[in-house]
């Protein structure tokens, strides 16, 4: 219980510390630069922002902007890291049962991740021709890769005693996967998902700014070019800064759903 | 155990274990192991690392291929008695499954061998409480001591029924209280089932105690070079360990170990 509450603590110290931060550098900012709210502007602005019944666009406040505008990105999102996620579960559960595929997919998976979405996005955007597809294989590639190495490293972390007592029991190889190497996998299977859930968000930001149909990341770069409110922009990255770590904590909710050992550990 | 009921369960000839060390150079693990194992004893496998010991355990359960010789458990194949599902075993680490309750893990061996869900809630409540674990059935293993998982450990190897019940060094990670209850435990949950128990220990009183004869094997190469009978009487109680029979028996068997002290 005590470390409870010094987790707590410290989430609030590190909030107080951070509005702080910021503060002190939009007080700054105010005094130094000509156009403040583009570079920090008061949180209280932000705040303000979200609060005004002002039309910025189309008849709809700048909070309205930023919810029409997100529920595309992150429907597509997660629909992105829904496939990309059990891609890369079934990816990690071919190799671990052949050890040939391990030593083909291995490597080259690495190298997909290692590809910048900047410029794998517009590829991927002239050969799907649809934005909202595109959205989703670009979250998917950007998923499955973590979602596959820690399962992986989750399948190659069960003991050789284990097998042993399979092996005694004269255990089918399906039963040993299903009772001993799945369940083995899942704790690494969701430290893969919090990792993958932010970056599918990211990934479907990201692929709205290549065209102007009304995603989060396409009313980014609308703002930014000051076709609407500065302040819809702040208040697009604070809004998908907060889905971004809600994902990661969904993620660990979901886990503790699903497996009771870990509500007790 | 008298002469006249002794029944000759696994008989083991010539049998012979030689592994490649790392610069590829043959070792000797086990050379010409000839033994005999009656049914429903208790005897125990003695010596120090690198004797063979579990070796020798693992040729029987059918986990280790022998290099040279047999192994023959009433007539069979260790391979055709462990597709029978007849093997118990107990490991050195108490090799729980996190995410499965105490009774889960007790039950997962009569998964394996397709036993109905309430046979297995009713062999499991047993075995749980023959180990004194009825209270934390719904408990899930990172929430007990070393010992009571090594309880469970025990329980699911018994629960299983075995014909035979292999355990490995199952006490030597404890603390000495731990161990001489688990001791009594054992000898009485083996008293009530009459399995015949084949027992891998480093540990000289603990293979006295528990024992009903002791295999005393000796290293470099790996080889049986005694057999001890532990004539104390049955039901034994800690109080045993004090008298002068049981230090003798103790030094009986220190002294067959051969290549020098051990």
């Amino acid at each position: 219980m005590k470390s409870k509450k010094e987790k707590m603590l410290s989430t609030l110290l590190w909030i107080v510390f951070l509005v702080i931060a910021w503060e002190v550098g939009a007080c700054i900012v105010a005094v130094t630069k000509r156009s403040p709210e583009n570079i920090l502007p008061h949180l209280y602005q932000i705040i303000a922002a979200a609060c005004s019944t002002k039309q910025v666009s189309a008849g709809m406040s700048a909070t309205m902007v930023v919810l029409t505008s997100a529920r595309a990105t992150i429907l597509r999102a997660l629909v992105g890291f829904a496939v990309g996620a059990s891609i890369g579960f079934l990816l990690a559960l071919i190799m671990k049962l052949s050890g040939f595929f391990e030593k083909m997919l291995f490597p080259y998976l690495m190298l997909i991740q290692l590809i910048p979405v900047l410029g794998l996005a517009p590829i991927i955007l002239s050969i799907t021709g649809d934005i909202n597809k595109s959205r989703i294989v670009i979250a998917a590639i950007l998923s499955f890769y973590p979602v596959a190495t820690n399962t992986l490293a989750g399948f190659h972390s069960v003991e050789k005693e284990k097998y042993d007592l399979m092996y005694i029991y004269a255990a089918p190889k399906w039963m040993i996967y299903l009772k001993v190497l799945i369940p083995s996998s899942i704790p690494y299977f969701f430290t893969g998902m919090k990792i993958a859930a932010p970056m599918a968000i990211t990934a479907s930001i990201l692929v709205d700014t290549l065209q102007g149909d009304g995603g989060m990341g396409c009313m980014l770069s609308q703002s930014l070019k000051h076709a609407m409110s500065i302040y819809v922009f702040w208040l697009i990255v604070i809004f998908s800064a907060f889905i971004g770590i809600f994902s990661s904590y969904l993620m660990n909710w979901i886990e503790k759903l699903v497996s009771p050992a870990k509500r007790v550990g | 155990m008298s002469e006249l009921e002794k029944n000759v369960e696994i008989e083991i000839r010539d049998l012979s274990v030689t592994f490649k060390d790392n610069s590829g150079n043959d070792v000797q693990a086990l050379t010409a192991v000839n033994l005999d194992i009656y049914k429903g004893e208790f005897i125990s496998l003695l010596g120090p690392s690198g004797c063979g010991k579990t070796t020798l355990l693992r040729c029987i359960s059918d986990l280790q291929e022998p290099t040279d010789g047999t192994v023959r458990i009433d007539g069979m194949t260790p391979k055709e008695i462990r597709l029978k599902q007849k093997f118990g075993f107990v490991f050195q680490q108490p090799v729980l499954f996190d995410w499965r309750t105490v009774k889960k893990n007790v039950e997962l061996p009569l998964e394996i061998m397709y036993e109905s869900k309430a046979e297995r809630a009713k062999r499991a409540d047993e075995m749980l409480e023959l180990v004194g674990l009825q209270n934390f059935a719904n408990h899930y293993p990172k929430q007990l001591s070393g010992g009571m998982q090594q309880r469970v450990n025990i329980a699911r190897a018994f629960g299983s029924w075995p014909e035979l019940l292999l355990m490995d060094e199952p006490f030597s990670a404890l603390d000495e209280f731990t161990k001489e209850k688990l001791h009594e435990d054992l000898l009485r949950i083996w008293r009530q089932t009459n399995k015949t128990i084949i027992f891998v220990t480093h540990n000289i009183q603990e293979a006295v105690f528990l024992s009903d004869r002791i295999c005393v094997l000796s290293p470099h190469p790996g080889r049986l070079s005694a057999i001890v009978d532990v004539d104390l009487p049955r039901p034994r109680t800690l109080e045993m360990k004090d008298t002068q029979h049981f230090n003798d028996l103790v030094l009986k068997v220190r002294n067959s170990f051969e290549g020098g002290s051990v």
